[in-house]
């Protein structure tokens, strides 16, 4: 049984139909990477795996770990392990970073049947988490997302993913925004993660992120649908031919 | 424990011992280099409140939060008038509205023909939690000097579905979402030790 399987999927925000019979086998332990030109659907993809209400699917199937994902909403989803660190993630005014990943976690360990964690175990998790990402104390305590430059909004989505502990971690344009830097930390805060029973799916728009992190399935997704599936090389190719050919 | 409204007011040299929610409008007159601070949480009842900037540098700064349930009707007046130049005046009022309650909200700033240098600002949000609640907000900007500096807006409308889209992706169930964004919503303007009369509400309202 594959891990995440997204069949023949349709999707549509408003009126306007973006997936099209878009199909995708993610197994355990893989890292997949998704690139494509603007508007091709990307985004889109990840917020209806996530969950987001705007976006309607019209057909196909989605199976996580054998279940049916699409049946479930967005926080049952989150906490049988699915993560998306978004694109531009929602700053929310007023509500504490820490609080929110307390809030977050004892969720999910509710789902699962586990008690809260301690504010001592709360505390020294999220300590570990920040500082093998570069996150400070006082970037904690500022309101979520609110208040950080792009690159560093991307640094908090990756800090919260390694906080979080997900199966399956969708990165959507992670890279964008980020100098080489915070790019290598970022990567490696990934590369950490990267563990048999865990799979990834990087978007991107550029094959830079793929030297930090390396895909063992590259797919080329045009017009909201997988046109080619190659391995690693096939990014580079794309680099140097662009999407001309696909469109 | 049964919550009721709160009010804070600071600066002001005056005795307020009054009932502040009747229906008499309560005036409070600022006098020059004085600052008057209103912090309001509002649950029944009307307000009326006047402010009078009675001398130069005179400011207020008022802030009310309502959270409004059941079929509770309501009103809340806030008239602001620059008596004097070099005045200034805000006021944030953030409201929450379930079930079919209804509030009216009319926003006042008046500034004569010799108060110039003024600022007067106003906003005024409210959030509704049900389709069967509604909110008419009316501001009123009575200004006849030319050289002020003067806003006012309002908006009324749902909770706003990325950030909710935001904290359920992270796993949190949508009554604990809703209930973490009302309250970091009406909070901002709030003391920190009104969490608990906010909390109280949200936990029965939410
Ligand atoms: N919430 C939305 N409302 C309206 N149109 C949307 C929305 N999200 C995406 N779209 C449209 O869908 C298309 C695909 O967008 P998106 O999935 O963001 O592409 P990508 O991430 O590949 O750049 C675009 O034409 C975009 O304008
Ligand atoms: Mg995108």
């Amino acid at each position: 049984m594959a891990f995440l399987e997204i069949k023949n999927l349709c999707a549509k925000v408003g009126e306007k139909q973006i997936l099209k019979d878009f199909s995708l086998t993610i197994n355990e332990g893989e890292i997949h990477a998704i690139m494509g030109p603007n508007g091709s659907g990307k985004s889109t993809l990840s917020n209806v795996i996530a969950g987001h209400p705007a976006y309607e699917v019209t057909a196909g199937s989605i199976t996580f770990k054998g279940q049916d994902l699409l049946a479930m909403r967005a926080d049952e989803r989150a906490n049988s392990g699915v993560f998306l660190a978004f694109q531009y993630p929602t700053e929310l005014p007023g509500v504490g970073t820490a609080l929110f990943l307390k809030t977050a976690i004892n969720a999910k360990r509710k789902f699962l049947g586990l008690p809260d964690l301690d504010a001592v175990q709360f505390m020294k998790r999220l300590k570990t988490r920040a500082t093998a990402l570069g996150v400070t104390d006082e970037m904690l305590k500022r309101p979520v997302n609110v208040g950080f430059s792009g690159g560093e909004k991307k640094k908090m989505e990756t800090f919260q993913m390694a906080f979080l502990e997900p199966d399956f971690c969708i990165l959507d344009e992670m890279d964008s925004g980020l100098d080489i830097d915070a790019l290598r930390v970022v990567a490696n805060g990934v590369n950490v993660m990267h563990e048999p029973h865990r799979a990834f799916l990087l978007i991107t728009h550029y094959q830079r992120l793929l030297d930090y992190i390396v895909p063992d399935f590259v797919h080329i997704m045009v017009d909201g649908k997988i046109v080619q599936s190659g391995d690693k090389t096939l990014a580079l190719q794309l680099e140097e031919k662009g999407y001309e050919n696909y469109k | 424990m049964k919550i009721t409204n709160n009010i804070s007011l600071t600066g002001y040299n005056g005795v307020l011992t009054e009932t502040v929610f009747g229906t008499e409008p309560m005036e409070i007159v600022v006098p020059e280099n004085s600052e008057f601070t209103a912090h309001i949480l509002h649950i029944s009842g009307p307000i009326t409140l006047r402010v009078i900037l009675n001398g130069e540098y005179a400011k207020c700064d008022i802030k009310i939060a309502y959270l409004s349930n059941k079929n509770n009707h309501n009103n809340i007046k806030v008239e602001v008038i620059h008596q004097y130049k070099n005045t200034a005046s805000s006021q944030v009022i953030k409201g929450i509205l379930t079930d079919t309650s209804k509030m009216v909200f009319d926003g006042i700033i008046r500034i004569p023909f010799d108060s110039q240098k003024c600022d007067g600002h106003q906003n005024h949000r409210a959030i509704l939690l049900s389709d069967t609640a509604s909110v008419q907000a009316t501001p009123e900007l009575e200004i006849y000097a030319d050289d002020v500096k003067c806003s006012h807006g309002s908006a009324v409308g749902a909770l706003d579905e990325n950030h909710l889209f935001y904290l359920l992706s992270r796993g949190i169930p949508m009554d604990e979402a809703k209930k973490i964004l009302l309250k970091s919503y009406v909070m901002e303007i709030l003391p920190e030790t009104w969490e608990q009369y906010v909390d109280e509400w949200m936990d029965e309202n939410v």
